[in-house]
Formats: structure tokens, sequence, C-alpha cells
């Protein structure tokens, strides 16, 4: 492998490494704070993905004002499904497995509505922006570097959020002890509701910034899903840090991974590490044991 | 606990075999004998996972596994049919137990379901990557049927497309032996600690109960019975392609057959699968709705109805004992 070929690789990775920390990220708030494993956490990605695809070609908004829209449309709706059918589960028994089969239906529901209302063509979304720049002699399209820098900038503003603002507090008091936050007067199902729809609207961002690269069906959210699941476990699940550093690792190694073998193997590696994480380290790399 | 209902089942298992008597047709015979296979496999899902209490979302797997390891003995190797469905299921089995490992290691539910899709997903990954062997998504063609038989008062049974009455009764015969080793088993002393152990891992540990030991068997017996039916599978459709297989559609099937009928029962993964596969047939024009139908029954019967069908029996007959207690709480950590 060339020095050139190497760096190109490296700049790839932390691309698609920045995107898979960014629907892990959203996949461990919603894990970390209320041990819900969201399989429609996809769905929702493929919702927004959608959303911006009709709001710009068929409603005829601008780019960005069709991804905002998206975007809280998705958040908005996560949190009418949340209502609707997972707090229900949240107080009875053996509700770690309901959620998960709960969430698991209404992937497949998602799915085959999307299917019957848009069909199962790949639809296209312009790119916000054209044209690329050289990064150390490499041509990078500009989107890419779009890509990166949303998922980076969502990611430090969301741990920010988390760490600093009234509302961060109330949903780590929330995750942390849900009693006592009720206590001092957290109204905690608002709040889990929030975080679930919060969760949602950062696949809802990955969405609209990848539409442009990757195109819009139904069945797009499947693969992000278990990326995103991948990352979980590895960061440690739950881990909101640890999340974005395997997504990061993850994206790399992936991208020098299929230089070495061929890209139909690329999910095999992901997969693999993620089984050998498991059996070895189940806490993940920042969890703790 | 009560006994197993064997005049029941033996009832049951005779009006099953009649009733080709009635339904005569080749269309009809396969709705039948699809009903069996996804009934067997809804069984063998729900051991593990409503019994043992290891929530597996990887099962589609060792179907799959199963279903090219004995088409492809069979065709390269020259086997019958008849033997490869046998290694092909001891193949399969190993598999099981290698998924059991890391498993052993793990009691949070996400982290199971995450291990065995992934697991799942390598599988199919592998299996339409290696075209050289097995075609990829353009289908694996020229399976053999199986060999015909000359038996004993019956005389000649055939096995191909248009004679299904030899597969049926072969489905018929692998479920009955499946049903009937898990109503034995239900009330056997292994089946007590198992579900001492699903309801209580560690206090039926400090009773002796060897966790591991039994998780390993669950997932051995579990998965030797996906991987038979799934070998038998292959022989009937003669046709395998890595998302007809071992698709995660499969898996969707499986759990909203068994969430509907009632997970954690013997009744329930039957009552589901036939209801599921018969009702989904009948209305044929919604063929493209059937996914839609499963994942909202899927939604409807978590929300509404956990315990699912066969505990509506258990209601309907009130001299009836409760119905098992299906879900467990489990710790969070790994």
């Amino acid at each position: 492998m060339s020095a050139e070929v190497f760096f190109t690789q490296i700049l790839n990775g932390l691309v698609s490494g920045a995107m898979y920390a960014l629907i892990g990220a959203g996949v461990a708030l919603i894990y970390g704070t209320q041990r819900i494993l969201n399989f429609a956490q996809g769905e929702f990605f493929m919702l927004a993905a959608f959303g911006l695809f009709l709001l710009s070609t068929q409603v005829g908004l601008p780019l960005v004002v069709s991804a905002v829209c998206a975007v809280i449309l998705v958040a908005a709706f996560a949190a009418l499904v949340y209502r609707a059918a997972i707090q229900p589960l949240m107080n009875r028994e053996g509700w770690e497995f309901s959620t998960i089969a709960v969430t698991l239906g209404i992937a497949v529901l998602l799915q085959n509505v999307a299917f019957l209302l848009w069909g199962e063509k790949y639809q296209t979304v312009p790119y916000f922006i054209d044209g690329s720049i050289a990064i150390a002699g490499i041509a990078m399209p500009l989107q890419r570097v779009l890509v990166f820098a949303t998922c980076v900038g969502v990611i430090v503003a969301m741990t920010l959020f988390l760490k600093y603002s009234r509302l961060g507090w109330a949903i780590r008091a929330t995750a942390q002890q849900p009693d006592a936050a009720a206590v001092v007067g957290v109204p905690v199902q608002r709040i889990r509701m929030l975080t679930f729809a919060i969760g949602c609207g950062l696949a809802a961002i990955a969405a609209v910034v990848l539409a442009p690269i990757y195109a819009v069906n139904p069945w797009i959210g499947v693969p992000h899903l278990l990326k995103g699941f991948v990352v979980v476990i590895m960061g440690g699940i739950g881990s909101f840090p640890g999340a974005i550093l395997a997504g990061f690792v993850l994206g790399i190694v992936e991208a020098i991974g299929i230089t070495l073998t061929s890209s139909e193997w690329r999910d095999v590696i992901a997969f693999a590490a993620v089984i050998l994480v498991i059996w070895l380290r189940p806490a993940g790399l920042l969890g703790k044991s | 606990m009560r006994a197993p209902n064997w005049p029941l089942f033996l009832v049951a298992m005779l009006a099953i075999a009649l009733l080709p008597l009635v339904f005569r047709n080749g269309y009809a015979l396969h709705i039948m004998i699809l009903a069996l296979i996804y009934a067997i496999f809804a069984q063998a899902w729900n051991l593990v996972t409503g019994f043992g209490g290891m929530k597996t979302f990887g099962h589609q797997a060792f179907f799959g596994m199963g279903a090219y390891a004995s088409a492809l003995l069979s065709m390269q190797a020259g086997l019958s049919p008849w033997i490869t469905i046998w290694i092909a299921a001891l193949a399969t089995s190993l598999a099981g137990v290698l998924i059991a490992l890391p498993v052993l290691r793990i009691r949070s539910v996400p982290h199971i379901a995450i291990v065995t899709l992934a697991f799942a997903e390598i599988v199919r990954i592998i299996v339409s990557n290696l075209r050289g062997i097995t075609r990829g998504e353009l289908g694996l063609i020229g399976i053999p049927g199986f060999d015909a038989l000359t038996l004993p008062v019956i005389g000649l049974v055939r096995f191909t497309p248009a004679q299904k009455l030899g597969y049926f009764y072969l489905a018929w015969l692998l479920f009955a032996v499946v049903t009937a080793g898990f109503l034995a088993a239900r009330n056997s002393a292994h089946g007590m600690r198992v579900l001492a152990m699903r309801d209580g891992q560690d206090a039926a540990e400090s009773l002796g109960v060897n966790i591991a030991a039994y998780k390993i068997a669950l997932f051995f017996i579990s998965a030797f019975i996906v991987g038979l039916i799934g070998a038998f599978y292959a022989h009937y459709i003669i046709v395998l392609t890595p998302s007809s297989v071992l698709g995660v559609d499969i898996m969707v099937l499986v759990i909203a057959m068994t969430l509907v009928g009632g997970i954690g029962t013997v009744a329930g993964p039957i009552v589901g699968a036939v209801l599921l596969v018969v009702s989904v047939e009948l209305m044929r024009d919604l063929g493209q709705y059937r996914m839609l139908v499963y994942g909202g029954l899927i939604v409807l019967s978590v929300l509404y109805f956990p315990n699912g069908l066969a505990s509506l029996a258990d209601r309907v007959r009130p001299w009836r004992r409760a119905p098992e207690r299906s879900l467990e709480q489990q710790d969070n950590q790994p």
C-alpha cells in the first residue's frame, strides 16, 4: 500500500468514523439513559433521508431548510412512538426484551410502510455543496468534509449540552437515579421521551448529511443500525465517549481493511470485531467492567 | 406442574396426519408443509429464548447453515440427502455451541441480541460472498430432492415438487418427534433446571445447576433442530438464496409467530406458526403487505398480548394453572 493510498484511506476512515460515531452516539444516548436497545434507530435514519428527499425535490424547499425540517419532524415522530409503544412497556416485567421486540416490530413496519408509499427505487438528493478541496495533496469532495464537520460539531455540541445545560443535567440525573431526580422535580417521563427523541434525532442528522452520498431507499437504515450497535458495544454499551472513540476506530480499521481485502468483506470485519469484544471484554473499550 | 397431555397430543398428531385427505392439492400441501417447518423452527427458537431466557436474534444463521450445508454436501459429495441432513444438522449444532460461548460470558439482554445478530449477519455475508461455491444471490440451484423410498405396506414414496405427500409426512414426523421431545422435557428434571436458570440464575446456580452446561446444551439442541429443518427445507424447495434462508426477515417471522402464540410455552410457537402461515396465505392479495403484517403483529402482541394466544387457553379454562412467567428481569450489567 503506497503512502498516498494509505493517507486517503485514513481520511475516508475519519469521515465514515465521524458518521459511525454520530449514529453510535444516538444509540448510546438512548441505551445509556434508559437501557433500551432501539432496533428502530435505523428506520428513523431512513425516514429523515426520505424527509429530506421529499421536502427538497417534491415540496421544493431549499436543501438546508428541508434538512432541518426533516430532523425536527423525525425527532417529533420518535417522541410519539416512544409515548405510544415504548413507555407503556417500561413498568412491566421483562421490559428489556419487550422493548427490543417492539422496536424491531416498529422497524419492520416503518420499512414496509416506506416501501409501499415511496417504492424501492434509489432516490438521489443533490449535494449540499459541490466541489472538492485538497487536503495534503488528496482531493476530498466538500460534501464529505461537510459530513465530517457536521458529525463532529453535533457530537461536541451534544457533549456540552449534556454536561452544562440544565436539561442536560436533568437527562443525566434521570439516567443515574430516576427516583431521586423525580424527588427534586425532574419530570422523569418527559425527560425520557425527550432523550429518546434526541437519540433518534442524532440518527436523523447523520441521515440528512449522508443522503446525498448514499441515495435513499426504504432499506438503508438497517446497515447503519447494525454499525451503530457495533460502535456502541465496542465503546462500552451506554458510554457516550466510548461510542465516539469506537466510531472513529471502526471507520479507520474498515477503511484500511477494505484496501487489504475487498469492500464486500467490510461488514464481516466489523461484526467479527464486535463478537470478539463481547467475548474478551464485555464492558467494551471504555466501559466499566 | 401438570403432566403433558399425551392423549391430546396423539389425537392432534393423528388429525394433522389426516389433513391431506381433505386438502389434496399441491398448494394446500405446500402451505401445510411450510406451517410444520415454521412450527418446528419457532419451537427451537423458543427453547433458547422462551425457556432458556437467552434472547437470541440470530437463529436464521442456523436455518441457512443447515440448508446450505446439506445442499452443498449432497451436490458436491454426491451423498444422499437422507444422510446429508444429519451431517448438516450436526455441523450447525456445533456452530450453535460456538455462539453459545460468548453468550456464556454475558447476561445482558442487549449484548446477547447483538452478538447473535452479528453472528447471523457474518454467516449471511460469507454465504453471499463465496459465489464460487454458493452462487451468492443468483441462487444455488440443482439441489437434489430426497431419494425415493420403498416402505413396507405403503410402497414406493417419491419426493418431487409434484409429489409433496412424502414431504408432508416427513415434516409431520419431524414435527411429532420435536414436539413430543419438548413436551417430555418440559416437565423433566432437566426442564425444571432450565426454568430455574431462566427465572433466577444465581439462585439456580447456588442450588447446583450447572448453568454453563445447560446454556451450551440449549444452544446445541436448538441449533441442531433448526439446522435439520433448514436442511429439510433445502431439499424441499431445491433453490436457495442467502436472503431467502439467512435474511433477518426469517427471524422477524419466527419472533412474530412465537410472540403471537405465546413465548415460553410449548404450544405457543406451534399455534403462532400455523396461524401466521395459514392466515398470510389466505390473504394472498396481501402478499406485499406480508412483512407489514408481521411487524404490526409483533408490536400489537408485545403491547397488548404479552403472553400470547397460548395464555388465552389458560384464561378460558380456569382449572388450568396460570400461564408461565415468560419474561424475566435480568441484570443490565454484562
